[in-house]
């Protein structure tokens, strides 16, 4: 008796719908979450509009963890609630278990959701806030007690079972909103950065815990966050949004090795990408970036990506990211003119396992960047230093479009 | 010259000094002593010339001779007073109730939802409080004339729930904005429908909002005289805050009877308030601090 089963179309009934034009009758088996064409406009007071979402598609499928990253403000959360059914597309339709759910209340869509702030019933006991749901579609008492209590273990909140929300630890509430949201069985989970307001160490543990509860329940789940490392982590897809827009979709490593744009590649990636001040122009029958301080020899397939190109190659700006600069002292390739540069560096962060150090190519410090060298490196600061840099991961943007040419 | 240049004659350490017993407990207690005295003395006086006659009002001593409840008898019984009193009982709890009944759903919506011309409604509603009733003394004769609720108590009770529920649409919006929205939406999504989880969750979070609104219209309602004064003429429909200038005469005013008259009239709010005042302060205080 989950919510799954009690709507009217379970996954089921899909084949036996009538009307062959729905995007839902030639679905995949798979997809359990639809998002067509999705366009949410905001009515401002003044008569505008304030577009949060645009032209928004995407297959969500079973048992998938997809995650919603990007900057505040760019739709990510508007997106949630519209598949929750708290807020009603201007355009498109949502699709859950092969029905249209657009029309449909939050309550009969058989999703659940996690909010930022956890809404706990500040006036109920976490045994009736896990509850809840459950009572509220009349289940039957003894099927109450177990699934609240097999959810408890599950999240190791038994013994917290009779207080109230405000004797709990943050964590704890954060486990608890997690486990009204588990224990009706929804067909999707929709978390709403649920982890945001955790302090940094409990964030990580609950991200980890939140993964191998993902890998036991086995549900769809949408996930929304600022953060691009919860994004990588517990993302089976990820989908970049900037200004309303789908960036990118697909597996974090694909984000991260083969980012489609700038943003993408500025967004993904902790410390992100580097974009250099540098000039694209030919040189020996291929290309070569150029600064008044250095050049770097672009790589063969870099070289044919311009060619095959048919812009400017001077409106092409250099991506590099920090881990694919590094001490040429500790590279064992032997270093060239072609793959060093010299820059001056100006801050060194260790972090333990690398140093994050800060340069740029002259010692004034315009256009400064960021390299990721190994703890060992024995670079100084206020000095200069030999970078050599891996030029089989350098990208190539375009900088009237920001579209990644490289890839 | 600075305030702290005019100082220097005097020492630091004199200066702490001088501050230390003006904040010391010495001082603090003599003003809350006098507060006291002013709010309790007249309410003393009060209480002790109703225990005395009419007659004995004129001795000199503050303290009554032989005290006597026999000014409540009188004021009671023999003058009819106890109908004042029903009639008030009624008219305040018919217009919580009913001020209740309305400002819950119209805060709660108007703190919710969005719908054409939402703010215009609101301001309406605030701007029925913003000039005073008493300039709405005459067409409100006229209406309840022409009505035939002259001297009935429905006509007082309509005047108390036109002079209350706009603020109590105030305060109970202000309240229900307190309440973090997303608690609805989650109820929403966990199977309520917006009734439901209005019931189930946002209305249990609003005791105490509700509360201090029930009490506030109450006592309001209990001590209200303009409206009650034009509507009523009789005990038929008089509420007490009318009935005491039954006790002030043209040429005498019979004191004691008017003293007793007062404290019964004092006594119901008291009541109310020692039963509900959790409440109060947890009503006005509410939303403070996160949840």
């Amino acid at each position: 008796m989950s919510d799954t089963t009690q709507s009217q179309d379970g996954p089921d009934a899909r084949g036996e719908q009538p009307d062959s034009d729905t995007p839902a009758s030639h679905a995949d088996e798979e997809i359990n979450v639809r998002i067509d064409d999705l366009t949410k406009v905001y009515d401002e007071d003044d008569g505008s509009g304030v577009v949060a979402v645009e032209d928004l598609s995407i297959d969500i499928r079973r048992g998938e963890f997809l995650v919603f990253v990007g900057p505040s403000g760019c739709g990510k959360t508007t997106t949630l609630r519209t598949v929750a059914g708290l807020e009603t597309p201007t355009e498109g339709r949502i699709w859950i278990e092969g029905e249209d759910v657009s029309d449909l209340e939050p309550r009969d869509r058989g999703v659940a959701m996690v909010f930022q702030n956890y809404a706990l019933y500040p006036h109920m006991t976490v045994r009736q806030n896990l509850s809840f749901p459950l009572r509220i579609r009349n289940y039957p008492g003894d099927e109450i007690t177990e699934r609240v209590e097999h959810t408890a273990e599950l999240l190791e909140i038994s013994e917290l079972l009779d207080r109230k929300p405000s004797a709990l630890s943050g964590g704890q509430q954060q486990r608890v909103a997690l486990g009204r949201a588990i224990v009706r069985e929804p067909s999707v989970f929709l978390m709403d950065e649920p982890l945001s307001n955790l302090d940094a160490k409990l964030r990580v543990q609950m991200r980890t815990e939140l993964n191998e509860i993902h890998k036991r329940v086995e549900k769809t789940t949408i996930y929304v966050t600022h953060d691009q490392a919860e994004a990588m982590t517990l993302g089976d897809r990820v989908a970049v949004l900037n200004q309303g827009q789908l960036q990118q979709l697909g597996p974090p490593q694909e984000l991260y090795d083969e980012p489609v744009n700038r943003f993408v590649a500025g967004f993904i990636g902790e410390p992100p990408m580097n974009f250099m001040p540098t000039d694209i122009v030919a040189a020996d029958g291929g290309y070569e970036a150029r600064s008044d301080h250095f050049e770097i020899e672009l790589p063969d397939d870099l070289v044919a990506a311009i060619d095959d190109w048919d812009g400017d190659p001077a409106a092409l700006t250099l991506g590099i990211r920090p881990e694919d600069i590094n001490d040429a002292q500790l590279v064992g390739d032997p270093t060239t003119s072609a793959n060093t540069i010299e820059a001056y560096v100006r801050v060194i962060e260790p972090m333990g396992s690398d140093k994050y150090l800060t340069v740029s190519p002259t010692a004034e410090g315009r256009h400064e960047f960021t390299a990721r060298v190994s703890p060992d490196s024995e670079i100084h600061e206020d000095e200069f230093a030999e970078l050599s840099i891996t030029r089989s991961k350098m990208h190539l943007f375009d900088d009237e479009t920001g579209q990644n040419i490289s890839i | 010259m600075s305030v702290e240049d005019s100082y220097e004659w005097l020492d630091y350490r004199t200066r702490q000094r001088f501050w230390d017993v003006v904040e010391g407990p010495m001082i603090v207690h003599l003003v809350l002593a006098l507060s006291v005295f002013i709010v309790v003395a007249p309410l003393l006086w009060e209480v002790l010339t109703s225990l005395k006659t009419n007659e004995a009002v004129y001795n000199l001593s503050v303290i009554p001779q032989d005290p006597t409840l026999g000014s409540y008898y009188n004021v009671l019984i023999e003058q009819n007073y106890w109908r004042a009193m029903v009639n008030s009982i009624i008219i305040s709890t018919t217009t919580t109730v009913i001020v209740l009944t309305l400002a819950v759903p119209a805060g709660y919506a108007f703190s919710r939802f969005r719908f054409p011309f939402d703010t215009a409604l609101f301001v309406g509603v605030l701007l029925s409080r913003l000039f005073p009733p008493i300039g709405l003394i005459i067409p409100y004769y006229r209406i309840m004339s022409s009505l035939n609720l002259l001297n009935t108590l429905p006509g007082v009770i309509i005047a108390q729930v036109y002079l209350w529920l706009p603020l109590m649409v105030y305060i109970m919006r202000n309240f229900f904005i307190s309440i973090p929205q997303e608690l609805d939406e989650s109820a929403r999504v966990d199977g309520c429908t917006h009734l439901q989880a209005f019931r189930h969750v946002v209305l249990p979070l609003a005791r105490p909002g509700l509360a201090a609104c029930g009490i506030l219209t109450f006592l309001y309602s209990w001590r209200e005289f303009l409206f009650s004064l034009i509507v009523t003429r009789t005990l038929a429909a008089q509420p007490i805050s009318v009935a005491v200038y039954r006790f002030v005469g043209d040429v005498s005013v019979a004191w004691a009877s008017l003293a007793a008259a007062c404290v019964l009239a004092i006594i119901p709010t008291v009541l109310v308030v020692l039963t509900f005042q959790r409440y109060i302060v947890s009503g006005l205080t509410a939303g403070a601090l996160k949840q």
